[in-house]
């Protein structure tokens, strides 16, 4: 038995799936729901290679090559769409996982456990506000009597209400700070996490060296949970490109239209409201190769560096 | 082992919820229409159809009093479904996607839902009652909604006139203005823009704020999403043209011209521009949404705007009502402004618009389209059912004197104003086929705004005295359009809203309709006119408009 086992490495007998049989079968499960949610959808895709008409089905409809993507990218509004989503993506990116540590380490520092439990309970609620609930709260916050122009004219600030959604410079930011209250406390939960399982006995050995908050938060904290930042952005980098659409295509307005519309929203318009899926579905998987390929650059570049990596 | 079988129990079960969880949706689906199709075999039972129109409308209670009553005379109850949140091209491009549509369906955009195979042909169920075929429209009429596959699939269910027409209202578009700034001038004529916010300009200068000290916005502008007619199209109708909607027709020459680069166009953002630079022109026009317009409009503070009456009449003159606002002179009166004075106006269309776009439609997915249809017919040319639709109840709703003529007592008329009581008691089935004109008895009108005495009487005090200063009896008697027959072509936006981007029009359409999305509000905000509109025309040329307007000349050729 020993020796048969050892020499077929790699085999596994039918013994050994006997033994396993109940991990095999739960597993059964959740392969096939990869399957039937994850991958074949993706057969969906040959309609960007097609004239899609609903009428006719995915098998019926001429076939084009590649006429879909030419027109794509021969398409201003489109190239526009790919600077907008990647701009707003990294900005959002940059915002949130920068406050986020910052938060946790801040709430890291608090003495009293009520105050800090309190307030981390606070910040995280609005993680469960859905998106037209926030937008609707910006949306009359910004506006010309809202409150935000109500306090700047009162303290003097500006002596004309600024209508803050009706300059296309102020939207990538509205969103970012939209993102930035929104997501702050959830996210900083991950990181509060990992603060709390670096060996206390570091922070001792440091206070007996002499060091003061700041220089225990740069020299042991920041270091500790280095892995973790990395492996979030890793994983936050592929979603990039998502970064949204409830916000911006309800935020937008006519006016701002040119920075506001990211790839979601031109696939919804083009596919849906123009009903020419075929399009759509071009822009969608443009969209899903751009974030496989920023993903797997990521995570060789944090290989690299030495550092955690997600695959 | 009772471990493992606890596990063996949690994974079955697991299994068995996932497989519920993808099933159970067709589940529902089938016992719902399953029901609609058992209700039909017991005669006598009441059958439930959906019915989905891409405009927003208020939904009724689900034991909605009239609605009982009409389910108990036709069998037929229908719940209808609203436009919430999406475009109307979002929704019917998430209908077609999905694959599954409700019984009835209604919306600007007919042409998708057919390419997709949405719709059932409609001919043999109207040969089926020739009496509502030869009534409802003209043999020419039925023709304009024929498909080129020979077939009909949509009747538009407005705008029909029965008999002599009573118009009253004047349901287009116009520039408004709050009837007691025309009180305040004595009631001057108003004839072009710049009479228009001259007066505009004077009230505010005098009166800046209303009584409750909120201040005055001199002119306001929706733009969002498709609404953004308010702003864009005044050009058309300034330059004498009727309502073609997305082109000019000359009709000496029997050509399409551009209405967005005409010179009235010119001249109308030029001086809303002025308008803007002086503070006239609500600043937050351009990211309003609608809901905030209207939330707006309601408390009294816009004292003018472009729109069409349909787009704000129902909310806003509800509001006006409650809050006693009409007593204070609130009400809008429309004009019909040109560029210049003196010119003909055509903002005002006499004619019955026979939208052939639009609709409604029975789609493949209904159960009974028989019964569906025979509804359809049954709500249209039965007058007890139109009465109930209309007028309410008898002795609830309106009252009948010793001439057959109906009519409403003050209460009556407050309780049709208020929305608790339009949802549990009123049952308007508003996108069924609604007749304008006279009853079939030759008495009534078939609209209640329709009907002199309530119409005369359902007005404020103030309203009644602009009317009477102007010596007018109608809204259209403000803006005194040219009383002429429109082409057969006419609109011409029941073409364009057809569309699809497989043209290369319909390609610049949408391109050029986004361009003026992001362009017109800023030619009105622009500190340097000319340079802005300049601007605008390079971005607008870029769209290929060339394209849609010879696309449109094309269907205009077919009229020759």
């Amino acid at each position: 038995m020993e020796k048969t086992a050892s020499k077929k490495k790699f085999k596994i007998d039918w013994k050994e799936v006997k033994r396993q049989r109940f991990l095999l079968i739960v597993s059964a499960f959740f392969v096939a729901y990869g399957i039937v949610f994850y991958y074949l959808p993706l057969t969906g895709w040959l309609m960007a290679f097609e004239n899609f008409k609903p009428r006719l089905g995915l098998l019926g409809s001429p076939f084009i090559g590649l006429d879909k993507f030419k027109f794509l990218f021969s398409d201003v509004a489109f190239l526009r769409v790919i600077r907008n989503t990647f701009c707003m993506g990294v900005l959002n990116l940059a915002t949130t996982t920068v406050m986020a540590i910052l938060f946790a380490i801040l709430l890291n520092e608090i003495g009293n456990k009520f105050l800090k439990k309190s307030i981390q309970t606070i910040s995280y609620l609005p993680h469960f506000l859905s998106w037209i609930v926030v937008v609707g709260i910006l949306h009359n916050s910004l506006s010309s009597s809202g409150i935000i122009n109500d306090l700047l004219l009162r303290f003097g600030v500006v002596d004309q209400a600024i209508n803050f959604l009706a300059h296309p410079e102020y939207f990538w930011f509205i969103v970012a700070f939209a993102n930035v209250w929104k997501e702050t406390g959830w996210n900083a939960i991950i990181y509060l996490a990992s603060i709390t399982s670096i060996d206390p006995s570091l922070y001792e050995a440091a206070s007996i060296d002499g060091a003061d908050r700041l220089q225990k938060i740069k020299y042991i904290t920041l270091p500790g949970i280095k892995p973790t930042i990395i492996i979030l952005l890793i994983m936050n980098v592929g979603n990039i490109l998502n970064v949204g659409f409830e916000v911006q295509y309800l935020l937008g307005n006519g006016l701002v239209q040119s920075v506001s519309q990211t790839i979601d929203i031109y696939v919804l318009k083009w596919g849906i409201s123009q009903n020419d899926f075929s399009l759509g579905t071009a822009a969608g998987i443009f969209k899903s190769v751009v974030s496989i390929m920023l993903i797997v650059l990521c995570n060789h570049l944090a290989k690299k560096a030495g550092e955690e990596k997600l695959f | 082992m009772k471990r493992r079988f606890i596990s063996m129990f949690l994974v079955s079960a697991m299994a068995a919820s996932m497989m519920m969880g993808c099933g159970s949706a067709a589940g529902n689906d089938s016992t719902g229409s399953g029901a609609s199709g058992s209700g039909d075999a017991a005669s006598g039972d009441v059958t439930e159809f959906s019915y989905f129109i891409t405009m927003p409308g208020s939904e009724i209670n689900s034991d909605n009093e009239i609605q009982q009553v009409i389910a108990e005379k036709t069998g037929v109850k229908v719940k209808e479904t609203w436009l919430t949140g999406q475009s109307a091209e979002e929704a019917v491009g998430t209908l077609v996607a999905g694959g599954e549509y409700p019984d009835y369906l209604c919306t600007d955009d007919m042409t998708t839902l057919l390419d997709a195979g949405a719709l059932i042909p409609l001919d043999e169920y109207i040969d089926a009652y020739p009496e509502f075929k030869n009534e409802w429209y003209t043999e020419a009429e039925w023709e304009k909604f024929r498909q080129p596959d020979g077939h009909i699939y949509w009747i538009n269910q407005f705008e029909n006139t029965h008999g002599d027409s009573k118009k009253t209202t004047h349901n287009d578009e116009a520039f408004w203005i709050q009837n007691k700034v025309l009180k305040w001038a004595n009631y001057p004529k108003l004839e072009t823009m710049d009479d228009y916010f001259d007066l505009i300009e004077r009230y505010i200068a005098e009166n800046p704020t209303m009584e409750d000290g909120t201040e005055y916005i001199g002119y306001t502008i929706l733009c969002e999403d498709w609404r953004y007619f308010c702003l864009e199209n005044a050009g058309q109708f300034l330059g004498g043209y009727p309502n073609d909607g997305s082109v000019i027709v000359n009709k000496d020459t029997m050509t399409i011209e551009d209405y967005n680069t005409s010179d009235d166009t010119i001249k109308y953002f030029k001086k809303l521009n002025e308008e803007y630079q002086k503070g006239i022109v609500d600043p937050e026009s351009f990211t309003q949404t609608y809901d905030e317009y209207i939330a707006k409009l309601s408390t009294g503070r816009v004292l003018g705007m472009v729109d069409q009456w349909w787009d704000f009449q129902e909310n806003v003159n509800g509001a006006f009502k409650t809050q006693g606002l009409d007593e204070a002179g609130c009400n809008y009166i429309p004009l019909g402004l040109t560029t210049e004075a003196g010119m003909d106006n055509r903002w005002h269309t006499y004619d019955d618009t026979v939208n052939c776009a639009n609709g409604i439609a029975i789609s493949v997915d209904c159960a009974d389209p028989e019964k569906a249809f025979k509804f359809i017919v049954d709500t249209c040319m039965d007058q007890e059912l139109i009465d109930l639709r209309v007028w309410g109840l008898e002795g609830v709703d309106y009252l009948v004197d010793d001439q057959g003529l109906y009519y409403r007592t003050d209460e009556m008329r407050m309780n049709a104003a208020d929305t608790t009581y339009k949802a549990s008691h009123l049952c308007p089935y508003s996108y069924f086929l609604s007749w304008g004109g006279t009853s079939f008895d030759g008495k009534n009108a078939m609209r209640v705004d329709e009907q002199p005495s309530e119409f005369m009487n359902g007005m404020a005090t103030p309203l009644k005295e602009t009317f009477d200063a102007y010596g007018v009896t109608t809204y259209p008697d403000f803006i005194g359009s040219v009383v002429e027959a429109n082409g057969p072509w006419f609109p011409m936006y029941s073409y364009s809203n057809g569309f699809t981007t497989a043209t290369p029009g319909g390609v610049a359409w949408t391109k050029m309709g986004e361009c003026k999305h992001e362009w017109l509000p800023k030619v009105v905000m622009a500190d340097d006119f000319e340079k802005g509109w300049a601007d605008y025309m390079d971005a607008y040329n870029a769209c290929k408009p060339e394209d849609f307007l010879s696309e449109m000349q094309a269907i205009l050729d077919t009229f020759k």
